[in-house]
């Protein structure tokens, strides 16, 4: 008798553990950035009991997964992580679940949906954000040499003048690796001497590259290449590094820094004097059609973009939420000074992320040469119109 | 009785074929088969077209200018230059270090450039080359000359990946013409000293001809390696900056894995493929006949 109980209990377990569902989510954050994930997913599994598996997989390499996957019907996971415009590609194509019923667009920011959706259909979420606000400093070395945030134009000139008085010869760290953080640089140049609405109009290709409305902006950014108040560009952890040590006094990047610094507290950022705006990239994340587990992924799916998943995960410092119900109260105090630098201007999403492809390769290599080679500014417009076709 | 031994190298053929059949001739008939489609599946040259008008292959403009001259150029300049220098190099390390005490140590050495995997070899170029951290820039500072970081420039970043290269590749060179030379009868070298000839002479007239064979492998390897570069531009410089160090390989990764063109993408590979069987099968004839 205790033995036929036992096959039973057995047997039960052995169904159990067989028709447990475990989902995979797939995102690009490793180490640290990993780490402050986890609670998210942990926070989801207590709350509904499916378990949950995080698998690292860069953007880069699932661009050159994901096609063959979808071809072959398959998908490596339940919930991806993914550039928005790839999102909006394979939407269309019919490899990507419409979540339109899950997601509300009303919990978001205003635009923060646009990237991901086709029509009345709605192919991925906003997942937490980061802003690229301006040119980051350290607060010790603007005190120690009487330094002040600028609020013109001329200022900001004069600020670098300074620099370069003190002996900063190349008062402006620019990052590199495959050429993002200069786009970063441009877009903001870009937004400030253009307009908010210029960046849109590039993202949907409206205006071209070789219109007088870029170039005008362009040649302000090519100016202070031309005086070499920006660095050749290295690879961006790297002069992170020498930045902080301070090789460099400013350096451009998205809000992400807050979290790669040993003293977050002594940052300090300003944006272009007269930006109306302000690059906001949200991670985005989707259901593949092919997953084995439709509704606990979109459980998933709704739990991480809800007020509550997002507040986790700003908790952890160095993400902004997209999620408009996140209180200000949820964020480290680091984070909540880049949140309340968005106040008052208008959130655009990222120029390259939006349109993606050849692109946004393109973009990347053509500012490093812009970098190095600022009188090439011509053809490097020529060839970002000819690749935007 | 024939049959039945037919049959048994059947039986152990069978499966390598099969494999071959799935992995290696159906992804190509279908590779060349993509290229003279479009995404539709109607017959086409426009991939074609496309592919060998565009500026990223070939662009007129860089000869005036500089670089990118596309990579059609880029690939040719990268077999013009790599090609000779790592022969070169490995011929004449392997007849310097002949017999030397310590040599297996000095080669392994030298040779660990060709254990590293490329995309590590990709990683250490584009560190040797740094402006700040950089063993080039160390050397040229110490010796007062201009430093930067040589592949972020359009003129320098090619030739850093090319002699960057070069120092990974030699030691493939090295250790053929090394073992080549321990091939050559010692009695050649003192019947030509018995006659009065150089060590010059000896080595034009005896170790260069002798070596022949060893000299077309390592001269169709190589080839084949610069016609097919791509994990080393990949990780140094994307290709970049502004194309000058793109490649056919990237070009072809680019097509398919940012434009998400894949017939494009099949254009430039029959298009290495076809290159590298004319390189290759007159080299092999070569030999074949030696």
């Amino acid at each position: 008798m205790l033995k036929k109980g036992l096959m039973i209990l057995a047997i039960v377990l052995m169904a159990m553990v067989g028709l447990a569902v475990t989902l995979t989510v797939i995102g690009p954050w490793a180490g640290p950035e990993q780490e402050a994930f986890m609670p998210v997913l942990k926070a989801f599994e207590e709350e509904t009991g499916i378990e949950v598996e995080y698998k690292v997989y860069r953007a880069e390499d699932l661009a050159n997964l994901l096609p063959a996957q979808f071809a072959a019907r398959r998908a490596p996971g339940d919930v991806i992580f993914m550039w928005a415009s790839f999102i909006r590609e394979y939407g269309k194509k019919g490899h990507i679940m419409d979540v339109s019923s899950v997601i509300d667009p009303d919990w978001y920011l205003a635009g923060a949906l646009d990237p991901v959706q086709v029509g009345n259909r709605l192919y991925g979420a906003a997942y937490t954000a980061k802003v690229k606000p301006g040119f980051w400093y350290r607060k010790s070395l603007f005190k120690k040499y009487g330094l002040k945030p600028p609020k013109t134009w001329d200022e900001f000139l004069a600020l670098l003048r300074t620099l370069r008085a003190v002996g900063f010869k190349t008062p402006i760290a620019s990052g590199d690796g495959v050429g993002w953080p200069l786009s970063d640089v441009t877009e903001h140049f870009l937004i400030t001497f253009g307009s908010p609405g210029l960046q849109k109009d590039l993202i949907e290709k409206k205006i071209s590259w070789q219109s007088n409305t870029v170039r005008y902006a362009m040649e302000k950014l090519v100016s202070l290449l031309k005086e070499g108040y920006f660095s050749e560009p290295t690879e961006w952890t790297t002069i992170l590094q020498q930045w902080w040590r301070g090789d460099y006094a400013l350096y451009f990047m998205g809000s992400w820094i807050t979290g790669m610094v040993d003293d977050p507290s002594d940052l300090g950022v300003f944006s272009l004097p007269g930006a109306k705006g302000m690059v906001f990239g949200a991670d985005y994340a989707f259901i593949p059609k092919y997953t084995k587990h439709p509704e606990e992924a979109k459980k998933l799916l709704a739990f991480l973009v809800s007020e509550k998943g997002q507040s986790l995960q700003v908790a952890q410092g160095g993400h902004i939420a997209t999620n408009k119900y996140v209180k200000l109260s949820a964020y480290p105090p680091v984070d909540a000074e880049v949140a309340k630098l968005m106040e008052g201007v208008e959130l655009l999403p990222d120029l390259d992320d939006s349109i993606g492809g050849a692109f946004q390769m393109a973009f990347w290599d053509q500012l490093k040469l812009l970098w190095v080679r600022p009188e090439r500014l011509d053809t490097v417009l020529k060839v970002l119109d000819e690749k935007l076709k | 009785m024939r049959r039945a031994k037919l049959s048994h190298y059947a039986f152990f053929i069978l499966p390598a074929l099969l494999l071959l059949a799935a992995f290696v001739v159906y992804p190509s008939l279908r590779t060349i088969y993509l290229s003279f489609v479009d995404e539709e599946g109607k017959f086409t040259l426009a991939g074609y077209k496309e592919v060998f008008t565009s500026r990223d292959t070939f662009d007129p403009e860089g000869f005036k200018r500089g670089f990118p001259m596309g990579t059609l150029i880029h690939n040719l300049l990268w077999i013009g230059i790599h090609l000779p220098l790592s022969v070169f190099l490995g011929l004449l390390l392997a007849v310097l270090l002949k017999g030397l005490p310590g040599v297996s140590f000095i080669k392994s050495v030298i040779f660990l450039g060709m254990v590293m995997p490329m995309i590590v070899g990709g990683v250490m170029i584009r560190f040797m080359f740094d402006g700040n951290v950089g063993v080039v820039n160390m050397f040229l500072k110490f010796l007062g000359l201009h430093t930067q970081t040589w592949t972020a420039y359009p003129e320098t970043a090619l030739l850093s990946l090319i002699f960057g290269s070069v120092w990974l590749w030699t030691g493939f060179s090295m250790v053929l013409y090394s073992a080549g030379l321990e091939t050559i009868p010692k009695e050649f070298y003192e019947a030509a000293a018995i006659d009065g000839a150089s060590r010059f002479r000896m080595f034009f007239n005896i170790t260069i001809p002798l070596l022949k064979p060893i000299t077309v492998v390592v001269v169709t390897m190589t080839l084949l390696w610069e016609l097919k570069v791509f994990d080393i531009v990949y990780v140094a410089t994307m290709g970049g900056p502004g194309g000058a160090s793109n490649v056919l390989a990237l070009q072809m990764y680019s097509y398919a894995f940012r434009e998400f063109n894949f017939n494009k993408s099949a254009v430039v590979a029959v298009f290495i493929t076809v290159s590298t069987l004319a390189a290759s099968i007159p080299m092999m004839r070569l030999s074949t006949r030696e």
